[in-house]
């Protein structure tokens, strides 16, 4: 488990207030990014090719709805900070998987046709954050093995 | 003509470069750049921030270029859903290959240069056109 990333992206933006549903929209997609939040309008990622290109595409979207936009590489200050910038993004990523955890264990005791779709929701919420999961948190095993014995359960049910 | 996209091709490059020899120059010459400084002046750049076709609002790169040279062949936007659920992953699309080419575009991306992957490529995005044209014309999955 990596503590540190070493290259960081930073995008660096203002958004105008209006129209808001803009602003919505690029705020959702910095949060499917699971960015840290540094500051007002500053966020980062742990640097690589498929998050900078990310963040990137979003700094045109904002330059495109007139905002402003910058694109950064950077190394934090101190390893100090930038552990509690980790910490603070594998918080985040624990509790998105604690919620797929008690999903998957009350769906246990679902009907056989909604546990078999709840199984199908909970893999690709399990996919959609393991993208954005830069400093896997210990919870990311216990969510796949409850997903995976859920899937189990379905499969031994339609074979029954 | 001369093309230019930034270098480390995944999934929205190769699949606009596939495009682009298809439908719109059957000899295309492709540059690859690390910095959009570099593309060289007779050049049509392309999936690089700043250039026209590019990312657009929703757009991927290919979905532009689709627009931008009014490709309206209902084949072609099967396989757009592909490259923006592969390329952007916002599920805006049901395009469960997605994910299965994004992984093998980024692994190729891993053990050989550009060139070598436009070339190996360029008959999957045929075969891809193929399977989805055949599946257009039966309405359901071709054998």
């Amino acid at each position: 488990m990596a503590g540190t990333a070493g290259q960081w992206v930073l995008l660096a933006y203002r958004i105008p207030r209006q129209p808001s549903t803009l602003r919505i929209t690029i705020w959702r997609k910095l949060d499917r990014l699971g960015v840290a939040r540094l500051g007002d309008g500053l966020v980062a990622l742990p640097a690589d090719a498929r998050t900078r290109e990310q963040l990137e595409w979003i700094a045109e979207e904002i330059v495109e709805m007139e905002g402003t936009a910058t694109v950064w590489l950077a190394v934090a200050g101190s390893m100090a900070q930038e552990k509690a910038i980790a910490e603070e993004m594998r918080r985040a990523r624990a509790a998105e998987y604690r919620a797929v955890i008690v999903q998957a264990e009350a769906a246990a005791s679902a009907r056989p046709g909604e546990r078999s779709r709840t199984v199908k929701r909970l893999q690709s919420e399990l996919r959609r954050i393991g993208r954005r999961d830069y400093f896997p948190p210990a919870e990311k095993e216990t969510a796949q093995r409850a997903v995976r014995a859920l899937a189990e359960a379905v499969v031994a049910e339609g074979t029954r | 003509m001369k093309w230019a996209t930034r270098a480390g091709v995944h999934i929205d490059r190769a699949a606009c470069a596939w495009l682009i020899r298809r439908h719109i120059d059957p000899e295309p010459e492709f540059v690859f750049v690390d910095d959009p400084a570099r593309v060289p002046a007779d050049a049509t750049p392309f999936d690089m921030r700043g250039a026209e076709l590019s990312h657009h609002g929703h757009d991927c790169s290919f979905e532009t270029i689709l627009r931008r040279y009014e490709l309206d062949d209902p084949v072609l936007w099967k396989l757009a859903e592909i490259v923006h659920e592969a390329d952007i992953d916002d599920e805006r699309f049901d395009a469960p290959e997605a994910r299965g080419v994004d992984v093998i575009l980024r692994g190729l991306s891993m053990i050989c240069d550009d060139a070598r992957v436009l070339e190996i490529t360029t008959p999957v995005f045929d075969g891809l056109y193929e399977f989805h044209r055949r599946a257009l014309l039966l309405g359901r999955e071709p054998a």
